[in-house]
């Protein structure tokens, strides 16, 4: 079985949700755990926020037009080798998804191991309950893992946002508190940098970037063990057809 | 013997995107393994032959002789459908010659298929048209083609000037072909092979190009469409195939290659 390259897709219906925030953690993340090969894009032209904290790893992408759709997914298809991070600009997510289902892209992504996860944002309106459900029903060789970030939003209601694969779960962002948030916003600020750095003993910070990283690691697992299983199950079944 | 099918793909006006629905025409046999030729009309340079070199011939379709290679083959051809690309201006004189060669005397007593597709832009000269094609349609199986080749509207937004023209001929049937990326369109003519070729990542040669996969994508989304049209007049039901075709093969057949 050849090993998935994840593609995460960073989504939300609503602006000021945390897109930005929890792309950085995730790409700190995937930096923090190894030297894996890293992409990461900014489609947000108008205000590049992701691409200003890491400018050496983030292309910023106009997929308003033809000419940057084909710089994302032709890239996207040809580095099937580099776990990819996208952190969707507002109101881009629906014609983001109106492409990537038009031209192909799930079955395209299947043919060269690459595996779309979503991290949908959530928050408590009922439109976003209902895009959520539109997308699952229209992308269904997609992963959706729904994101419960509680500074955006305190209600979280699971039978809305049910996971794509049920094993996922749903990855939980803590609330942190006002004081030390504007910690966390600074320009340059890297949550990597700041877990291996802890001269003082672990901070609230420590705790809540921890408790991300943990969640993020466990997504990892689920993803792992959830192609296994379902790749055992193949074998199983074709063992079971061909006995006599 | 299968029944010959003459399709005639045409339009008085010019730029309403007759070559562009010859082409998926001719994609759509080729992919449900109907034996089709092609002549294009467009003489000496002719734009289906760039694109289809294989299947179409080019023609002078004003001259008696290549009026004969037509015509007078399609009873003995291999191919059980004959597609006609006719250039701007000619389709009116082409129905006329038809008329008076005994064509549509031989349509009537059904002895040969013959399926007009009638290519309308969004002006009224295009529109009119309708009216002088006409009293040649009757035993055809005439569709009329709105080509959504620019965001364009055939005069919906005034349902008294629409019905005019789309609901005066009781027989004729509406076909809508969607509109291309734009970007897409100029790939494929850079590539100068069939949109199914280009789905297919190929080059004229049959070798591996290397064209987007976005607008491969496009290409295969919109062709997809574009067959579904077909589909739902029964296209392959009209034509006598002679059991050629790939039956329960459909449109998705695009999204496979």
């Amino acid at each position: 079985m050849p090993q998935q390259t994840p593609l995460y897709i960073i989504a939300a219906q609503h602006p000021r949700v945390g897109k930005t925030l929890i792309a950085r953690l995730l790409i700190e993340y995937l930096r923090f755990g190894g030297n894996r090969p890293l992409l990461a894009c900014d489609l947000d032209p108008r205000e590049p926020t992701l691409a200003t904290y890491f400018p050496d790893l983030v292309s910023t992408v106009d997929i308003t037009d033809t000419r940057g759709q084909m710089a994302l997914f032709d890239r996207l298809i040809a580095d099937n080798w580099r776990t990819t991070v996208i952190d969707l600009g507002y109101g881009l997510s629906e014609q983001f998804f109106d492409v990537m289902a038009e031209i192909g892209f799930e079955r395209e992504a299947r043919r060269r191991s690459i595996e779309p996860i979503v991290l949908f944002i959530t928050d408590s309106a009922p439109i976003t309950a209902r895009g959520y459900a539109k997308l699952l029903q229209r992308l269904p060789q997609t992963t959706f893992v729904p994101v419960h970030n509680e500074a955006a939003s305190f209600m979280f209601i699971p039978q809305d946002f049910p996971p794509s694969r049920p094993e996922c779960g749903v990855i939980r962002i803590p609330r942190l508190s006002p004081i030390v948030r504007g910690l966390i916003d600074r320009p340059g600020f890297s949550f990597g940098g700041y877990m291996a750095n802890q001269p003082g003993g672990p901070t609230e910070v420590h705790t809540w970037i921890g408790a991300i990283f943990r969640e993020f690691r466990e997504l990892e697992l689920k993803l792992l063990i959830g192609t296994l299983e379902s790749s055992l199950r193949g074998v199983a079944r074709q063992t079971a057809s061909r006995a006599p | 013997m299968a029944k010959p099918a003459l399709i005639l793909v045409g339009a008085d006006k010019g730029g309403v995107g007759k070559t562009t629905v010859a082409r998926t025409l001719l994609d759509y046999f080729t992919a449900h393994h109907v034996p089709t030729r092609a002549f294009d009309s467009e003489s000496p340079r002719g734009t289906l032959k760039r694109f289809h070199g294989d299947a179409a011939d080019v023609v002078d379709a004003t001259s008696v002789a290549d009026q004969m290679r037509i015509i007078d083959t399609l009873s003995t051809t291999d191919a059980s459908v004959t597609v006609v690309d006719v250039r701007a201006g000619l389709l009116s004189p082409t129905l006329r010659s038809l008329r008076d060669i005994g064509f549509l005397d031989a349509v009537k007593k059904g002895q040969i298929t013959f399926v007009i597709f009638h290519i309308l832009g969004s002006s009224i000269a295009s529109l009119n048209e309708i009216e002088e094609t006409a009293p040649f349609t009757a035993d055809a199986k005439y569709f009329l083609v709105k080509n959504f080749i620019n965001n364009t509207s055939f005069f919906e937004w005034d349902q008294a000037t629409h019905a005019s023209y789309f609901k005066k001929l009781k027989d004729a049937v509406v076909l809508t072909i969607p509109k291309l990326n734009e970007m897409a369109y100029e790939q494929v003519e850079l590539a100068s092979v069939p949109f199914l070729t280009f789905v297919a990542n190929k080059n004229p040669k049959g070798d591996t190009a290397n064209y987007s996969f976005v607008l491969r994508g496009y290409v295969r989304h919109w062709l997809g469409n574009v067959w579904a049209e077909y589909d739902r007049v029964k296209l392959l039901d009209i034509i006598d195939t002679g059991g050629a075709a790939v039956t329960g093969q459909r449109a998705q057949t695009a999204n496979r290659s």
